[in-house]
């Protein structure tokens, strides 16, 4: 059974934001190789998104998100409010040009491959803590 | 506590039936595995919800630390 609390919090932050990452750990260091790449693939969209660490509340986290999307692995990307998938739905349709039309920009000129995360990108929101 | 991978191909099997499903080691230590899965019952669905069926094959072992990371490929067949 989710903390009440803490799915209210999230349920929020992905009515406020575009772009929203559930990762482990931050853009900037990923602590997982999954986690990684699908910021590597954001990077290469160049879009702004904003980007949650779960690591601090990681069963508490799953739980919520279970009952919100029926869906317990992280990383998790959720566009518009829905829930987009995890890697390998989103380095598939970064291939395929579904992402950037679902995130309404042009296809990169290379195909998205994985690679070390960027620098952060200074207009980027700042990673979302969470005090559970 | 490694998985078999017969036992994973055997679990999305059983729930899918119909199936062609590959399951492979992607980093010889048995847990992080790559699923890809070819089956009927995906036709119309959105990714996810092809993801979905495969990952609710495999949740005991993901709950219970089995399988630490699974990579899936679908495709309706």
């Amino acid at each position: 059974m989710a903390d009440p609390q803490l799915k209210d919090k999230v349920e929020e932050l992905i009515r406020e934001h575009k772009v929203l990452l559930f990762m482990k750990g931050t853009p900037e260091e990923p602590r997982c190789g999954f986690s990684m790449r699908t910021v590597g693939v954001l990077d290469q969209m160049g879009v702004d998104y904003a980007a949650l660490d779960v690591l601090p509340a990681l069963q508490p986290l799953r739980e919520v998100t279970t009952e919100i999307s029926d869906w317990q692995t992280f990383p998790q990307l959720y566009v518009d409010g829905k829930l987009v998938g995890g890697c390998d739905i989103v380095e598939e349709m970064a291939a395929s040009g579904e992402l950037a039309d679902l995130l309404g920009v042009e296809q990169p000129a290379q195909a998205p491959v994985p690679q070390q995360p960027q620098p952060a990108d200074p207009q980027q929101s700042p990673p979302i803590q969470i005090d559970s | 506590m490694a998985i078999s991978l017969d036992e994973v191909r055997l679990l999305i099997e059983a729930a899918l039936p119909g199936a062609d499903v590959e399951v492979v080691d992607e980093t010889g230590t048995q847990d992080h595995l790559r699923a890809t899965v070819a089956a009927p019952q995906f036709e119309g669905l959105s990714r996810i919800d092809q993801h979905r069926l495969v990952k609710n094959a495999v949740k005991a072992r993901f709950d219970d630390g089995s399988i630490h990371a699974l990579s899936i490929k679908t495709e309706p067949k």
